[in-house]
């Protein structure tokens, strides 16, 4: 948080006046010019990219798992050892699955979302 | 009073105390939101998933679902494994962006989207609605911890505990503090690895297993005092003492009114409350029991749990702790690591409590399981009664850390938009407010099993500030017309549901398992009336939309986050 952000009301920020340079239309507010910019289009579908394919894959294990103790419970009841069976190791999978995504999420935020951040914020103070 | 009510109580106050003074000597400030303004230059990520950790597990939690495993088996899993999983959901639609937004709750996140004082003020109203509904379980979970340990009626317990958390509130004793927080998820969760490893280790000297197609036995003649109304089904006959006289129950179904006592022999087969799988092999496995639309209502159940998570008053203010998005990566890995263990504890007293406390199978009090394992397991010397005390403490802890979480952002709502003022008397007032509407609540409605009541609410924040939240971030075209249909649809929905399952008033059938799990029809629902209104008033998008969105999507570094709460501070004066 930059505590000067937060001085201005709405409209246009304090940073606007950072981008104005020669030849370069200042009647944009550095909101519009950030939102065209391709870098922020990058960081936006990268982000995209993985959210919404992983939050659909990992929906779609947790539901099949309900639809396999609903429809094959004789699979679930395979005794793997001793007191335990299939749906239970599945059960116990869920937690670890869960960990996982989020890991996944850390390792490609830091390896690719926070690079494209970086390349936005050059662009916009490099214009300044 | 015996030796275990003693040391149970004694290290409940213990508890208490603790908390008062770590909080007191860590960063005294007189609001939650400034110390998370506070908090954010200090706190290293270990620290701060503590606190995370500490204010999510609450006494559902950490009674809950042992008591849910115990009675459910495998099915149960589901809870742990949707409240993780809400986590996850939280992180990856809503924190970072949320975070950026600078609001620091939902009526204040509405209110800078889409400039309406109207959706402001029922946001408002539904922050308190969740809350309450949140701090139902939660005192009847105190209650049931105080009977438990000292044999006093439940009203008692429910009373007291409600007394001891708003007085902390208010006299600041127990403020909002990250390490009081992290202190007390650290005494959760050694007071639930140490009863489940001791457990563990006398399960493998035991000969006994659950690999059987035979329902569980008493291991010792055992006294059950039928609490609450009960039906119990036998599969097998067995001798009951019933109220002192010798019975033989065949087969079949039993209804055994409260006050009754029932005397087994010990190796007796155990009879079940109705609806609970009575074989031990059935109830390893998924589905085995005769639940009415079982997969309807799981499905219902993820979705509220895993859309739920993010609409918590509690629980999305502390991602303001995180000093930047990177941290705040690291701290929601730590989180899940954190509430992993935990639940893994949890689930395994829940399943030896099916050896060593099988008792609750017949009363039906399942929710106590975790408070009973300690004397079953290690008898009634001093050391059962010293592990008692822990897991007492433990409970304790739970209870205070959400409950008190809950009633400092209720009552800061209320006292922000209901009593328009930042005087710290009238957020005592409300605090007080906050805290006794539950209770009149609590001393009133049937009591559901915690962790079935936590869903419930889980489900009208899954029905509410989900779809506002998610579709306020996510898409630029929501309306403050949109948003208001949406939130009273889902909230109106979502809350008549619960009302009708809390009055205890519930028809057989589909529509029964809808009422208990009414996500799956309420969340789509408000979706879809958020997005048809929005549509249609599609004039009224406000005319920053595109800034505020950025603001929420842009890297912070930037600099084009701002902080709401510190303009507050400003234009208040505080």
């Amino acid at each position: 948080m930059v505590p000067g952000a937060a001085r201005s009301g709405a409209g246009r920020d304090d940073l606007s006046t950072l981008n104005e340079r020669p030849g370069e239309s200042t009647d944009k507010t550095i909101y519009e010019q950030v939102q065209a910019s391709p870098e922020f289009a990058d960081l936006r579908s990268r982000l995209r990219r993985f959210v919404f394919p992983m939050s659909a894959a990992f929906l779609v294990w947790y539901l099949a798992y309900v639809l396999l103790a609903s429809y094959a419970p004789q699979f679930m009841a395979i005794k793997v050892l001793g007191n335990i069976n299939v749906g239970l190791i599945i059960g116990l999978l869920q937690f670890v699955t869960t960990f996982l995504i989020t890991t996944l999420y850390v390792r490609y935020a830091n390896k690719h979302l926070d690079p494209a951040a970086e390349r936005l914020r050059e662009r916009i103070e490099g214009a300044a | 009073m015996p030796i275990e009510a003693i040391a149970a109580l004694t290290a409940m106050a213990l508890v208490a105390v603790a908390s008062a003074v770590i909080g007191s000597l860590g960063v005294r400030v007189a609001r939650s939101t400034s110390d998370f303004l506070v908090a954010s230059r200090t706190v290293g990520p270990t620290a701060n998933a503590g606190a995370i950790s500490g204010e999510y597990l609450s006494a559902a939690s950490f009674l809950g679902i042992a008591g849910l495993i115990l009675r459910d088996g495998v099915d149960a899993l589901w809870y742990p494994v949707g409240f993780t999983a809400g986590y996850l959901a939280l992180v990856l639609f809503v924190a970072a962006p949320l975070r950026r937004s600078g609001a620091y709750t939902v009526p204040d996140f509405a209110e800078s989207r889409l400039r309406s004082r109207t959706l402001r003020k029922i946001c408002t109203v539904f922050v308190a609605v969740i809350g309450w509904l949140y701090l139902l379980p939660q005192l009847q979970g105190a209650g049931l911890t105080l009977t438990t340990v000292t044999g006093l009626p439940s009203w008692v317990g429910m009373v007291a505990s409600a007394v001891v958390v708003v007085a902390t509130v208010v006299l600041g004793g127990m403020r909002s503090i990250t390490f009081v927080q992290a202190f007390q998820y650290w005494l959760k969760l050694t007071a639930m690895v140490v009863p489940a490893t001791i457990a563990v280790i006398f399960f493998v000297s035991d000969e006994r297993t659950f690999n059987r197609e035979a329902p569980p036995q008493f291991p010792d003649r055992t006294v059950v005092d039928v609490r609450t109304d009960v039906v119990l089904r036998v599969e097998e006959s067995v001798v009951v003492g019933y109220n002192g006289e010798d019975v033989n129950w065949e087969p079949g179904r039993y209804d055994v009114p409260a006050g009754t006592s029932l005397e087994f022999a010990g190796g007796a087969k155990v009879p079940v409350v109705l609806g609970a799988p009575v074989q031990d092999a059935d109830w390893l496995v998924p589905y085995a029991g005769e639940q009415e639309g079982g997969l309807l209502g799981t499905y219902s159940l993820i979705i509220a749990l895993f859309l739920g998570t993010m609409g918590l008053p509690h629980v999305l203010v502390r991602f303001y702790t995180n000093p930047d998005g990177r941290a705040a990566r690291r701290t929601a890995v730590i989180v899940l690591g954190m509430l992993g263990v935990f639940y893994i504890a949890v689930t395994l007293v829940g399943a030896l409590s099916r050896l060593y406390n099988p008792q609750l199978l017949v009363s039906g009090d399942t929710d106590a399981a975790v408070l009973l394992l300690p004397s079953a397991v290690l008898g009634s010397g001093w050391a059962g009664a010293l592990l008692g005390a822990l897991v007492a403490a433990g409970a304790w802890a739970a209870f205070l850390s959400t409950s008190s979480g809950l009633i400092v952002s209720i009552a800061g709502v209320l006292s922000t938009d209901v009593l328009r003022s930042g005087k710290v008397r009238d957020f005592r007032l409300a605090a007080v407010v906050a805290g006794a509407a539950p209770l009149v609540l609590s001393l009133t409605v049937t009591r559901l099993d915690f962790s079935e009541a936590v869903a419930l609410v889980f489900a009208v924040a899954a029905s509410t500030f989900c779809p506002l939240l998610v579709l306020g971030i996510w898409w630029r075209g929501l309306t403050d017309r949109g948003a208001i249909a949406g939130v009273l649809v889902g909230g109106v929905l979502s809350a008549g549901a619960v009302g009708v399952a809390l009055s205890g008033q519930v028809p057989d059938g589909t529509l029964s398992v809808l009422l208990y799990r009414p996500a799956l029809v309420t969340v789509p629902t408000a979706f879809l009336v958020m997005a048809v209104v929005s549509t249609l008033t599609r004039r009224r998008q406000p005319a920053d939309t595109e800034q505020v969105m950025l603001r929420m999507h842009a890297p912070e570094r930037l600099g084009l986050s701002r902080d709401r709460l510190a303009e507050r501070l400003r234009s208040t004066g505080l």
